[in-house]
């Protein structure tokens, strides 16, 4: 499988601190990549990284043949990676409806083919369109902010601790929403901080620790390791 | 007192009042919603945006009314260019800065005003206007039409902050600014068009405030206090706040004269701010926390 979204040798990190360093990604069309570690491991940095929210020191960062190393967010988008925040990420004073017109913000003419899509992977939400956003509850709220990502068609979307706080229910709809995002041909990196979960449903991981590439492969693989389930999966 | 002295002295001049302060209110509000600082310079904006009408009624022999319009344009371009001379370079400092800068901007308007039209008051009319009487209730007409475009400009403001695109961008990056721009939101945009919005508001005010009284350089900067009282009364950030915090200003500050010397008049809409930060600081609307 030829990668869409690669990141080659990056160092990156906050005004004079570095904390990621020598990282290399790869994500392709139609898969799952999660990235797991222990706290503070540089996870979230890294999606940040890709999506132009850290000083960027060396290594690159591409989509497809698109050099992207050093953009800024709203010019990323328009490559195509459109990105969920952990927190924050839905806008808490408008409808669930606006949430989505805001997420087809760029798009230039009709986009209610996209709407459709976006309400028929969250059924649930056609009922609550002219309801408030953040008077949702957790587990919609985070479909909100998936929708408005996905307003967008993006051909990767990164996902930044999307069950966090979410009840299982709600974790086991979330993950069976991005397979069926996946299965559209999206490549989806996601941060997980439930490590076997993650790993248990994703289809390739990455094992982060200190800011740097400690293990990679296939999911079921990292997830059978024992020698990494100790170290870095808490047994 | 019976119903009609307290509508004619009291109700409808507070209301007429109300109007002008929540044209001004809306502005300030607005400001601090995408930019995230109290914009001092907003009285003597509209002191300018007054006197610009005056100079289009003067130079080109216009009716005030139809000055009004082309001032509402002149004052909103005009924001822009200060906010690209003076404040778009402090963006990314602690936003007391820029409330200090706009300080300054304030004392700046304030002395171009006086420099071009001197510091006697002036008015926009000569003469003394009648008021119509309606069943004993007597209003001028300058009053209904003060009335009548303040509710006209909030009712264009708020088609156009829930049903365009970039109207409802404005919403976004006052809600969540680091969203609107993951979303694609071009911010320098969103600034931009609250500046001529919020600048041609101000201008409205201060013709208005020029039109049921007079025109001098220091009646901006005289109502900056009841005005910024307004928008913290509705609650920073709240459209609808603004407007409801205007008119009971306006109206507190009319019925003030029943109990002190209508020269502390005034003193109401520092009361009013007073209580409202020790006792609701979110303001009735649950605005943004200052």
């Amino acid at each position: 499988m030829t990668a869409l979204l690669t990141m080659k040798n990056l160092r990156a990190g906050y005004g004079d601190a570095d904390i990621l360093f020598d990282l290399s990604m790869e994500v392709a069309r139609g898969e799952i990549v999660a990235i797991v570690g222990p706290n503070g491991a540089g996870k979230s940095t890294a999606m940040k990284s890709i999506f132009g929210l850290l000083d960027i020191r060396g290594g690159s960062i591409a989509i497809g043949d698109t050099d992207i190393t050093g953009w800024a967010p709203n010019r990323i988008v328009k490559a195509g990676i459109c990105y969920v925040p952990q927190v924050k990420n839905i806008f808490s004073e408008m409808t669930v409806h606006e949430n989505f017109e805001m997420g087809a913000f760029l798009r230039k003419g009709d986009y209610s083919a996209a709407l459709d899509r976006v309400y028929r992977l969250f059924p649930d939400l056609k009922a609550k369109r002219k309801t408030t956003a953040g008077s949702l509850s957790g587990g919609q709220r985070q479909m909100v902010a998936m929708g408005r990502a996905l307003m967008l068609d993006p051909q990767v979307l990164l996902l930044d601790e999307p069950t966090a706080g979410l009840s299982p229910k709600y974790m086991e709809q979330i993950f069976q929403i991005s397979r069926d995002v996946r299965d559209s041909g999206v490549a989806i990196l996601l941060v997980e901080q439930h490590a076997k979960q993650a790993l248990a449903f994703a289809d390739r991981g990455y094992v982060l620790a200190a800011g740097r590439n400690r293990h990679e492969g296939p999911a079921a693989e990292l997830l059978a390791d024992r020698h990494i389930a100790e170290m870095f999966l808490g047994g | 007192m019976d119903i009609h002295s307290f509508v004619n002295f009291f109700l409808l001049p507070g209301i007429v009042q109300g109007s002008i302060y929540a044209l001004g209110a809306i502005g300030i509000t607005l400001v601090f919603a995408i930019m995230r600082y109290g914009h001092f310079a907003h009285g003597d904006l509209a002191t300018f945006g007054a006197f610009i009408a005056l100079a289009f009624t003067t130079t080109l022999g216009l009716s005030p009314y139809a000055a009004l319009p082309l001032a509402v344009v002149a004052t909103g371009v005009f924001a822009i260019v200060i906010d690209r001379v003076f404040y778009a370079h402090l963006r990314a400092l602690p936003k007391i800065i820029t409330t200090i800068a706009s300080f300054g901007v304030a004392l700046m308007l304030r002395s171009f005003v006086q420099v071009v039209w001197g510091v006697n008051t002036t008015s926009y009319t000569r003469g003394i206007t009648r008021p119509e009487n309606w069943f004993g209730i007597r209003i001028k007409s300058h009053e209904i039409v003060t009335l009548l475009v303040a509710i006209a400009l909030v009712v264009a403001l708020h088609l156009f902050l829930t049903r365009n695109k970039w109207g409802k961008a404005m919403r976004a990056m006052s809600d969540n600014p680091e969203l609107a721009l993951f979303s694609g939101v071009d911010n320098a945009k969103v600034i931009s068009l609250t500046w001529i919005i919020a600048g041609g508001l101000c201008a409205a005010s201060g013709f208005f405030l020029g039109l049921n009284t007079e025109l001098k350089s220091v009646m901006g900067w005289n109502i900056l206090l009841p005005t910024f009282a307004a928008a913290i009364l509705g609650g920073v950030g709240r459209i609808e706040g603004a407007i409801v915090g205007g008119l009971l200003v306006g109206i507190a500050e009319e019925l003030s004269v029943l109990v002190i010397p209508g020269e502390y008049k005034v003193m109401s809409a520092f009361g009013i701010l007073l209580l409202v930060l020790l006792f609701r600081p979110t303001g009735l609307f649950r605005g943004k926390v200052l």
